[in-house]
């Protein structure tokens, strides 16, 4: 525990108990989808499905990345992840994406991944407009994460067809934003 | 449609084993079954048996996520 960045933090006016509560079960959702990604990723086969398989693959590897980053982050600020695994799961702050009834329905596998997506840009909004001018290291953490989450809602948006798209694939390596915290 | 009061929406808060219920904008919402709204808290923040209309101002989403919630009666005074 890093107690004077703690003090700091307190003392510019963050609740820091929410904020470490917000921190885990945000950390649980990258965790989740991580998992998810995984078992997407056995499933992603023939024409569509090889389609997506190479960007839900960067999404999968980031959100683990997101997971690595955060948890410095907690223990840092005095927090910790629950010893139960079944425990951390369930306090995700997004629903644990599920395969849809028909594993193979690319479209339905979308949607999955694109309200999972919105519900961490949600999240990682809601920190940093917490955090924002007051805790700058966790604001960092948590602009980083945005800034990667935003790019996933809109790579599946655009696969889904819902408006015109203003991104390509990006190049290099995964998590460009959120690598310096993995250093 | 049931008319709530304060006092008696408070009394809808998910804790042990109660429904959860939340009022938006004169509205009374079940949100018992969410996974979001697990023993009436919701992300860190905000507790279940609560008017969360000026919450929500400032909440990142808007009231068109609590649509999918069924209404269950309306807030007195509104």
């Amino acid at each position: 525990m890093a107690k004077v960045a703690r003090e700091m933090v307190e003392r510019a006016g963050v609740n820091v108990d929410e904020l470490l509560e917000l921190l885990v079960k945000n950390a649980a959702a990258e965790l989740t989808t991580y998992y998810y990604y995984t078992i997407l990723r056995a499933n992603l086969i023939g024409l569509e499905g090889e389609t997506i398989k190479e960007i839900a693959e960067v999404a999968r590897i980031e959100d683990r990345n997101h997971f690595e980053a955060l948890v410095p982050r907690i223990y840092e600020l005095g927090g910790r992840l629950p010893e139960d695994m079944v425990e951390f799961h369930n306090l995700s702050a997004c629903r644990p994406a599920r395969l849809p009834e028909d594993p193979r329905e690319v479209m339905a596998i979308l949607k999955v991944l694109v309200e999972a997506e919105r519900c961490a840009v949600r999240g990682y909004t809601q920190i940093c407009n917490m955090t924002a001018g007051k805790d700058h290291r966790t604001y960092d953490l948590a602009l980083s994460i945005l800034h990667e989450e935003i790019e996933h809602e809109s790579w599946f948006s655009e696969f889904l067809g819902e408006g015109p798209s203003g991104h390509f694939m990006r190049r290099g390596e995964p998590s460009p934003f959120v690598s310096k915290f993995l250093k | 449609m049931r008319e709530f009061s304060l006092e008696e929406l408070a009394r809808f808060d998910g804790r042990d084993g109660r429904p959860a219920y939340i009022a938006y904008g004169g509205r009374v919402y079940d949100v018992t079954e969410s996974f979001l709204w697990q023993s009436g808290r919701h992300q860190a923040l905000h507790t279940a048996g609560r008017d969360l209309t000026a919450a929500l101002d400032k909440a990142p989403h808007g009231p068109e996520l609590l649509e999918r919630f069924p209404v269950v009666g309306t807030l007195k005074g509104e």
